[in-house]
């Protein structure tokens, strides 16, 4: 097999070896499915609405999603927890090294998988590639009615046609805690800010933070027993942790 | 059918029409990029920044955003009306004429900006002037132009050469200012 560094590339990070920078922590027992985290990404993000005909074809573009489950057979049906899924920037993800393009890479500085939508092409390698199927690609050009193009998020690109999106844990969130924090000369403090569906999250079911500091909130619920990681055993290293009938 | 066009091509006279077409084509061509390297129409076409400038008002006064966030802003008339209510040239000068209907009539300037960079990338001021940049170093001399016109090609070379060249020893700050995520998200 041929590695990166016999082809002489610049060394491109696929794999983290330590927990990320940024990390999630939901708990199933108290969200109560209301979507509502579903609503504020989509505002936060300049999401598309894609419309119901294509819908109905399964391209539906949600950065996060709520799924339910069933248990038992019929007539003795049982639904289980909610279960808000979206992006679990994996510290070794498998969309990354799929990209023929290099359009989704990994953040060393940030720990987050990133996508870069002017690089991408659409190939929707990483889409397939992603056990989590948390990928929305972009079908159409879809337009915005007036007056909705004024709720744009200007910190946000606006993605065309062809182009793979993807949650960032609202990279640009991030970005502006940071800038305002260094603007004051003092570090980001735990829970200053937070990502758009935590913060539309009437629960409190969705807590975000640095992991890599044991003192913020998120990092002390995740030490809590009883949580889990989804799809561990692909050894993908994901960054959300979900708490289930604890 | 096909033939009988090559035929007439051939002869002078149909050489002497395709170098037309040729030359239409092309000096149409010439004249669109033109139009793209021409600085667009201001509200006030002959706002001179040199003299402002040489007056000695501050960059940020004007731009006021560029030490606070992202973008640097372009002034609005009031701050202009300001200074030039109290000015008698404002009376008389036929320059200063657009800026007097626009208050007069409580309608906004709006500047065309042409300092920019594609809507994909994240800019920020904030961090540059906290940094210690110069405003002459990414926008050229403006205590020499007029209106103002992008002196330099603002692409993602341009940029990266620089934050490679500030990281210089700092292996941590390179890998910040070289991300994807810092400039594309
Ligand atoms: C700090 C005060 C100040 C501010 C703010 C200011 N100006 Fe001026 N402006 C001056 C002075 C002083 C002159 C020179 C008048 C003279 O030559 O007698 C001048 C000259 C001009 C002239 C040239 C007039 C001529 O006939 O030569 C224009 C055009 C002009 N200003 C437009 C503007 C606009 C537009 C703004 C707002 C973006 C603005 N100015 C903001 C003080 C100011
Ligand atoms: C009196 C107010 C005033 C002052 C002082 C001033 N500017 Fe401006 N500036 C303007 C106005 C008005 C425009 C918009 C018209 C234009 O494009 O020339 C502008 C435009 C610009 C632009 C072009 C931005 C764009 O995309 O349109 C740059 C760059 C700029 N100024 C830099 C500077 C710098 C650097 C200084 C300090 C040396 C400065 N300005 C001082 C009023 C001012
Ligand atoms: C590191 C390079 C850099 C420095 C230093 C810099 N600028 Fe800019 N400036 C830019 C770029 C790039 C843009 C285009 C931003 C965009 O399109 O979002 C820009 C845009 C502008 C604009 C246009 C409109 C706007 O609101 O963004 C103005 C005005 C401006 N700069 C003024 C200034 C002033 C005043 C200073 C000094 C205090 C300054 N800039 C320093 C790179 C720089
Ligand atoms: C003249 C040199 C120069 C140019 C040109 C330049 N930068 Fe920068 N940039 C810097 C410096 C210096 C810093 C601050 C590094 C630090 O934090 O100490 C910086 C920081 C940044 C940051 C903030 C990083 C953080 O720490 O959050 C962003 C975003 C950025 N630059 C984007 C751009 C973009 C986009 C362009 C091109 C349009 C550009 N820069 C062009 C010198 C430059
Ligand atoms: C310092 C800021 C900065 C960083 C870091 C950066 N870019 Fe860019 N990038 C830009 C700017 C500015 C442009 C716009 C260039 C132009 O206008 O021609 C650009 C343009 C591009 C384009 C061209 C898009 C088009 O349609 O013309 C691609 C592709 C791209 N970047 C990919 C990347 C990738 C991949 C990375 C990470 C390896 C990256 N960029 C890192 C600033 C940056």
């Amino acid at each position: 097999m041929t590695t990166s560094s016999e082809l002489n590339m610049p060394e491109i990070a696929m794999a983290e070896k330590e927990a990320g920078k940024w990390g999630m922590v939901i708990d199933q027992d108290i969200c109560t499915g209301c979507q509502a985290c579903v609503a504020a990404c989509a505002m936060e993000n300049n999401i598309a609405f894609v419309g119901e005909e294509d819908s109905g074809y399964g391209r539906a573009m949600h950065w996060i999603r709520i799924e339910r489950f069933w248990e038992g057979e019929y007539p003795e049906v049982k639904m289980t927890n909610q279960q808000p899924m979206m992006c679990q920037q994996c510290g070794s993800a498998p969309c990354e090294p799929v990209c023929p393009a290099f359009a989704t890479v990994h953040s060393m500085a940030e720990s987050l998988n990133l996508q870069v939508y002017n690089r991408c092409v659409g190939t929707r390698y990483c889409a397939n590639n992603c056990p989590y199927q948390v990928r929305a690609f972009n079908w159409r050009d879809y337009k915005r009615p007036e007056p909705l193009p004024n709720q744009l998020n200007p910190d946000v690109t606006v993605r065309r046609v062809g182009v793979m999106e993807k949650c960032t844990f609202c990279i640009q969130r991030i970005f502006k805690a940071q800038d305002q924090a260094k603007a004051e000369g003092r570090e980001v403090m735990d829970g200053e800010f937070t990502t758009a569906c935590a913060q539309a999250c009437p629960a409190s079911a969705i807590v975000f933070g640095r992991v890599d500091d044991p003192q913020s909130l998120v990092s002390q619920l995740k030490e809590r027993s009883g949580g889990k990681t989804h799809l561990k055993e692909l050894g993908t290293l994901p960054n959300v942790t979900y708490f289930n009938g604890g | 059918m096909i033939k009988k066009i090559f035929d007439w091509l051939k002869q002078p006279l149909g050489l002497i029409a395709v170098g037309i077409v040729f030359l239409a084509v092309f000096s149409a061509a010439a004249y669109g990029i033109y139009l793209t390297q021409q600085a667009p129409e201001q509200p006030v076409p002959e706002f001179p920044h040199q003299t402002h400038v040489a007056f000695g008002i501050q960059c940020l006064y004007c731009h006021p955003g560029a030490s606070k966030g992202p973008a640097a802003g372009l002034p609005s008339q009031s701050k202009c009306w300001a200074c030039h209510n109290q000015i008698q040239k404002t009376v008389d000068s036929a320059k200063l004429a657009p800026l007097k209907d626009a208050v007069i009539n409580g309608e906004s300037l709006e500047w065309i900006p042409v300092a920019i960079v594609p809507d994909f990338v994240q800019f920020n001021h904030r961090a540059h002037i906290a940094a210690g940049r110069n405003c002459e170093e990414c926008h050229g001399d403006m205590s020499k132009v007029t209106i103002a016109e992008n002196p330099q090609v603002m692409n993602m070379g341009w940029c990266l050469d620089c934050h490679i060249e500030a990281a210089g020893e700092d292996q941590e700050k390179l890998i910040k200012l070289s991300d994807c995520g810092t400039c594309h998200y």
